[in-house]
């Protein structure tokens, strides 16, 4: 396990893709997070928001604690966790790998490990802009522990984008398609399926509505939600406790991880 | 320096056998030439041996299967496709990647880019490299570990015939040390001149293995060729003696089944003026041909496929290969073509020795640089006499 991690360490670092997709994502979060403290420090607060604790955390998440701003920073995290596997089939270099680290449950944990804490550690910068950037332009910004909540799930967010991603690489042997499959079942899939159930629950007035609740990319998006009732109920008076969204959340992602990991251990190579 | 055991190897895709219970032995101090024609089933094999593709069977190194070794790379070196890398992570990331798996130190990493020759391109980019220049940097990988065998699925694909010469001459002073190759290649005069035994399958079944003189001896091409006065009476005299006789296109007859003396003693007898009389010996590639013509997977509609017919036996039509007589039917000659093992090759010279293409040892050759070549590190153990400065990387393209 110990060469498998020292060997994933050394390819996350030496292809410019990582370093690119981290820059963009902290980028990214980065300009939100300014043009939002900027714009919201000039504004009065108390129209919009219950309190500064919720105007602070919206700020550090670059929106994201509330529900119109997409979480910028997460597909990037997501191909970046395609490339960890994906790399390898795309380049042919599974056969290479194999052969240097026959342990194939090894060679995935050490995958898993390796993007999990380059990831965190981009997480950790971005908070940390966001943070500062929060505390140089709001008037009296609060820290407290309220904030810890929706950062962590914010953080788990990102994560499970990037373990799932990993994980449809794995399945699907495809470095396109698995990019494809990351992106489109959050950004499309979802939410037609959010949309249609809703619609139907409203006109035959039946209970499919809480099928949304099932969603897991919505329900970890939800899980950062601040305050969470006021905005996760909205539009649907049936939404599950932030409990049950983020369990939903990380089910789908250890759904995901379990195929890809069961066809990477067990298929040719 | 493993004795690699391969049992019952099976594989099927689908409905489809491309492996049947195969099973050979790869010993160590020699290269062991793996054969067959297109889609026969050689990388499955390999893919097999190194536990990537489940399948049925064992192969073990030593008595251990591949996926229990400890750090394989130190045991096991193996190129199973022509560019196996990232196209933008440096070579030497590459192999510093490689290496950190199997705790391998990184100064070893620079002894194996110079020694296959890419140490002013060590930096670069894969993307910018030529076919060859990726074979080497497979090859450098293999070489990481040092280990004591070697599996190459076509490692001479690509390569210039400074490079493959460079390639056989390594491979052979590996062997020399007592290192297990396990090599496939389509250039069957390449194999001939370096591999000591031969695994030939067709079909995924074993058509052949063992020694090569020993396969090659088997080929239907090898002949007693006699130039007489009368060739007619001569033919006659032979078949009545249970001999097969072919009448070569320049007048020659080709006798199969009698040695050359009694061919000769049977001229005496019979009072025919002899004007040639010689021993003609089959190339591998016509024993090849010979011994896989009816496995071949994918039958050209012309050429290739017919002629393997036309070694079907001595008593077929004559368009084959070799027949025409420009290809190394002089007996004690050298094939023009692929040249006899032991023999002097067309281009690549004999290991140890340098044929006219390459220049002279140790000198500038045509476009090349003063040679590194092969060999500085590790010192061979017991030199087998091939040469080691013979070889030579092409700078240019370095
Ligand atoms: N991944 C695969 N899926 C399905 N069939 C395969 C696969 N790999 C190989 N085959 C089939 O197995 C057979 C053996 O293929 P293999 O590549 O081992 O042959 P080979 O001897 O290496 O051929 P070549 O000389 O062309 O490299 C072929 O019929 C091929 O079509
Ligand atoms: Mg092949």
């Amino acid at each position: 396990m110990t060469g498998a991690l020292r060997y994933e360490w050394m390819r996350i670092r030496t292809i410019r893709s990582s370093y690119w997709m981290s820059a963009l994502a902290i980028a990214l979060t980065f300009g939100i997070t300014l043009l939002m403290g900027l714009s919201i420090s000039a504004a009065d607060l108390d129209d919009e928001f219950d309190s500064v604790d919720q105007v602070t955390t919206y700020i550090v998440l670059a929106g994201a604690s509330g529900p119109f701003i997409p979480v910028m920073a997460a597909p990037f995290y997501a191909v970046m966790g395609v490339m960890a596997v994906g790399h390898e089939y795309r380049y042919g270099t599974n056969k290479a790998t194999l052969s240097a680290i026959p342990d194939r449950v090894a060679v995935l944990a050490a995958k898993c490990v390796v993007l999990v804490a380059w990831v965190l550690a981009s997480i950790a910068i971005t908070l940390l802009l966001g943070m500062a950037i929060t505390w140089l332009l709001l008037d009296n910004p609060q820290f407290g522990s309220h904030l810890v909540r929706p950062l962590l799930n914010y953080t788990g967010y990102c994560v499970g984008f990037a373990v799932a991603g990993m994980g449809l690489a794995a399945l699907l042997r495809n470095q396109t398609g698995a990019i494809v499959a990351a992106l489109t079942w959050p950004l499309v899939v979802e939410p037609i399926i959010y949309g249609v159930s809703l619609a139907i629950s409203e006109t035959t007035g039946g209970g499919i509505g809480k099928l949304t609740n099932l969603l897991p990319s919505s329900a970890g998006r939800r899980s950062m939600f601040d305050p969470y009732e006021a905005i996760a109920g909205f539009g649907n008076g049936e939404v599950w406790s932030i409990g049950a969204a983020v369990i939903v959340f990380w089910l789908g992602v250890i759904l995901v991880l379990a195929a890809g990991a069961t066809s990477f251990v067990k298929r040719d190579a | 320096m493993a004795l690699i055991q391969a049992r019952g190897l099976s594989k099927t895709f689908g409905s489809k056998a491309a492996v049947r219970g195969l099973s050979f032995d790869v010993v160590p101090g020699s290269v062991t030439g793996f054969l067959g024609p297109n889609g026969a089933g050689k990388s499955t094999t390999m893919r097999l041996m190194l536990g990537l593709d489940n399948g049925e069977g064992v192969t073990t190194y030593d008595g251990v299967p591949y996926r229990e070794l400890k750090q394989p790379l130190r045991q096991v070196g193996s190129v199973l496709d022509a560019k196996p890398f990232h196209p933008t992570r440096k070579a030497v990331n590459h192999l510093r990647m490689l290496a950190a798996s199997n705790s391998i130190p990184n100064s070893r990493v620079t002894d194996v880019v110079n020694l296959v020759g890419l140490g002013d391109v060590a930096n670069a980019k894969p993307k910018t490299f030529s076919l060859g220049m990726g074979q080497r940097l497979g090859l450098a990988t293999a070489l990481l570990g040092d280990p004591g065998t070697l599996i190459l699925d076509e490692p001479a694909n690509g390569l210039d015939p400074q490079g493959v010469h460079w390639l056989r001459n390594m491979l052979k002073t590996l062997a020399g040390q007592g290192r297990s190759i396990f090599v496939s290649s389509h250039l069957l005069s390449e194999m001939a001149l370096m591999a000591d035994s031969l695994v030939v399958v067709g079909r995924g079944t074993l058509i052949a293995s063992g020694k090569m003189s020993d396969f090659i001896s088997t080929s239907n091409r090898n002949a007693v060729l006699i130039r007489v006065e009368n060739a007619e009476l001569m033919t006659r005299e032979l078949r009545a003696r249970k001999a097969a006789v072919v009448t070569e296109p320049d007048g020659k007859l080709a006798i199969t089944g009698m040695d050359s003396d009694r061919v000769g003693g049977l001229a005496h007898e019979l009072g025919v003026r002899v004007f040639e009389l010689s021993n003609r010996e089959a190339t591998l590639e016509e024993a090849f041909l010979d011994a896989t013509g009816a496995s071949e997977e994918f039958r050209a509609s012309m050429g290739f496929g017919n002629q393997g017919a036309a070694f079907g036996g001595p008593m077929m039509g004559q368009q084959g290969y070799g027949a025409q007589g420009g290809y190394g039917d002089q007996p004690g000659q050298q094939g023009g073509y692929g040249g006899q093992p032991g023999q002097q090759g067309g281009y690549g010279g004999q290991p140890g020795q340098q044929g006219g293409y390459g220049g002279q040892p140790g000198q500038q050759g045509g476009y090349g640089q003063p040679p590194p070549g092969y060999g500085a590190p590790p010192p061979p153990p017991h030199d087998t006499g091939t040469s080691q400065d013979g070889s030579r990387r092409d700078g240019d393209t370095a």
